[in-house]
């Protein structure tokens, strides 16, 4: 195990560490009740990390931007909802079929996104979007059309064996998910699948001129993308109870798209950090003002013109390169001399030389 | 004669009004070192575009071991035998040299789609495929270095290691020289020689440099305006008096 996996390991158990015991009561306090914090506050920052990690599987590790990925996370919403009012199913069933649902749709839009690319992928995954959006609007009868619908919260469990979820084991099993998430994620992401993703996102011709069908590959990460949103969503449905076309709505897959770039794009983390930032400022100063999507709307400005690759992007870039302590030479610029175009950089290979 | 591994037959391709190749054809030998050369906008990229399938040609044929290949998608021809490079090195800018090769090594070991990490046996193995790779175009220094750091002669370099780690069995180079300094140019023509006398593989090159060309090519075909205006060895080109007229400088050819 080398320096960079193990930090990770550290990372990622401290932070699922951190969230389990933010809730726990010391005396008659909680980090959270000092907060003023409710504690499904924490479920929701950590469904819609994983909202955004969908999105970031897609921008940050593919380069492609979608603008839909809540009509992903809205089916997941209805398809856990219908299935536990119409069909009665329970709270395991409710997120599997929400998820399958999502997948569905990906399925379905995933071999028109296929023949687009930039600008053009992220316009059509908001027309898709904006179709799921209007079908759950105008199917009335059946899902409750623009005032949404409200399903009770199942029993968790299995035949013989179930438990009520309160809001606080709703959060545990909330961190459960989003660990085994975050796992997977990793593991997709590092494996031979997520680096050529990773290469696609810089230049898919190579990809192709290395004798691989970039098509095969992005289709699997709009699948997967697709039924990580619908999760999130089926799971989201579960907290509150409800289900609405907003949901599913261009706003909501914005706000996704938000998020992940809050936190920094193309980093396991970032979203994470985002959805923190984004459920608890929204917490906070929507408590303060009516007006609150004005102020998160200038907090993401800020952010964006301060830290060009997120807060945590940024922040790890700082400590990377006081760790690193600039391996190349200054002189060899070689950024610039990349930019100036093809004959340059003999700085660089001075340094290059030097090296060897 | 050696059996003819790569044919265009008629290849023709046009943007608009612009007649970019104009029925070009010529029959390329398993072992041979082919040239094609041109002034600017002669249209040798797109030729090389046609056979590559970046494009699909508007007239013509393209065959590769006999099979047409005119219309097949151009990941599917890397899969029998077929890689190359671009005029403007085509790589990860943002990967290491290692990883640059590691997607094409992966590639070729039918492994890029699994989600499991490999085997340590078979990472070793792929390390070892890299590091081969990597020292036949002598980058191992380089091997962790981000490729955008890297002069552009060493991305040169690393891109052609990379169109060799699919395994081909013949590659296209896109003017491989262009733009490099004196020393660098010395490496690359070295670097072809290899391909063919060390690793048996055929090779197709641009190059504008006729010097460059007239040593290394076993065969040449010229264009000019997009079409063909000789074809031949290196001798029966600079000794035509059509290429000559049209093309050559008089005193580059007295120099050889
Ligand atoms: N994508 C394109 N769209 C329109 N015209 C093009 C395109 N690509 C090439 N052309 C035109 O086709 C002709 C041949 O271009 P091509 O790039 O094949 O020439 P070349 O021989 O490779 O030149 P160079 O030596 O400059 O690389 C030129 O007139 C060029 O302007
Ligand atoms: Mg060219």
């Amino acid at each position: 195990m080398n320096r960079r996996q193990k930090q990770g390991y550290i990372t990622a158990i401290a932070a699922v560490v951190l969230l389990a015991i933010l809730p726990l009561k010391l005396g008659s306090h909680s980090v959270l009740s000092l907060l003023h914090l409710d504690v499904s506050i924490l479920s929701e920052m950590l469904l819609f990390a994983i909202a955004a990690m969908s999105v970031n599987l897609l921008l940050g590790y593919t380069g492609l931007m979608s603008f839909g990925n809540a009509a992903y996370f809205g089916l997941g919403a209805y398809g856990a909802g219908l299935s536990i009012h119409y069909l009665n199913m329970n709270f395991i069933e409710g997120a599997i079929i929400g998820t399958a649902v999502a997948l569905v749709g990906g399925l379905l839009v995933g071999p028109f996104l296929l023949r687009r690319r930039g600008i053009y992928f992220a316009l059509l995954t908001l027309a898709f979007g904006q179709v799921f959006y209007f079908i759950a609007y105008r199917a009335n009868e059946f899902t409750g059309g623009e005032d949404g619908m409200s399903f009770p919260r199942p029993y968790f469990g299995f035949p013989g064996w179930h438990m009520d979820l309160q809001e606080g084991t709703f959060y545990y099993l909330m961190l459960l998910v989003f660990a085994a998430v975050l796992v997977g994620f990793w593991l997709i992401v590092r494996s031979p699948f997520g680096r050529t993703l990773q290469a696609i996102r810089q230049n898919e011709l190579r990809v192709r001129y290395l004798g691989l069908d970039s098509n095969k590959f992005i289709f699997v990460a709009l699948l997967v993308s697709a039924a990580m949103a619908g999760l999130a969503g089926a799971l989201y449905g579960l907290l509150i109870m409800f289900a609405a076309p907003l949901m599913l709505d261009w706003q909501q897959s914005g706000d996704f798209v938000m998020i992940m770039i809050l936190g920094g794009a193309g980093s396991i983390w970032g979203p994470v950090v985002g959805s923190l930032i984004y459920v608890i400022g929204k917490d906070i100063i929507s408590t303060l003002t009516q007006t609150w999507q004005i102020y998160i709307g200038a907090l993401f400005v800020i952010c964006v013109i301060a830290f060009p690759s997120g807060l945590l992007g940024t922040l790890l870039n700082s400590i990377a390169r006081r760790d690193v302590g600039a391996p190349i030479s200054e002189e060899a610029a070689p950024h610039k001399a990349r930019e100036s175009g093809a004959p340059a950089g003999n700085a660089a290979v001075a340094a290059e030389q030097k090296e060897s | 004669m050696a059996e003819a591994l790569l044919e265009a037959k008629n290849v023709s391709k046009h943007f608009g009004g612009v007649v970019a190749v104009n029925s070009v054809s010529v029959t390329i030998e398993q072992g041979s070192i082919y040239a094609v050369i041109g002034p600017n906008g002669a249209g040798k990229t797109t030729f090389f575009n046609a056979l590559s399938g970046f494009y699909i040609p508007d007239g013509g044929q393209v065959l590769y071991k006999g099979q047409d290949i005119t219309t097949m998608p151009n990941w599917q021809r890397v899969q029998l035998g077929m890689s190359r490079t671009f005029q403007t090195p085509s790589i990860f800018p943002e990967l290491t040299v290692y990883e640059n090769l590691l997607i094409g090594v992966q590639s070729q070991q039918k492994i890029a789609f699994k989600l499991r990490l490999p085997s340590a046996a078979r990472k070793k193995e792929i390390d070892a495929r890299i590091d081969e790779l990597l020292g036949f175009v002598n980058l191992v220094h380089l091997k962790d270095r981000p490729v955008a750091e890297l002069s552009h002669g060493s991305q040169r370099l690393c891109e052609i290691a990379m169109s060799l780690s699919v395994d081909p069995t013949i590659v296209l180079l896109d003017e491989p020289m262009a733009g490099l300094a004196e020393a660098e140019t010395e490496r690359i023509m070295r670097v072809i020689r290899d391909l063919h006398d060390r690793l048996g593989l055929t090779v197709l090159f641009v190059e504008h440099n006729m010097r460059v060309v007239l040593s290394l090519a076993d065969h040449i075909t010229v264009l000019d305006r997009g079409a063909m205006l000789a074809q031949g060895t290196p001798s029966e080109i600079s000794n035509s008096q059509t290429v000559r007229e049209a093309y050559l400088g008089q005193e580059v050819l007295n120099r050889v």
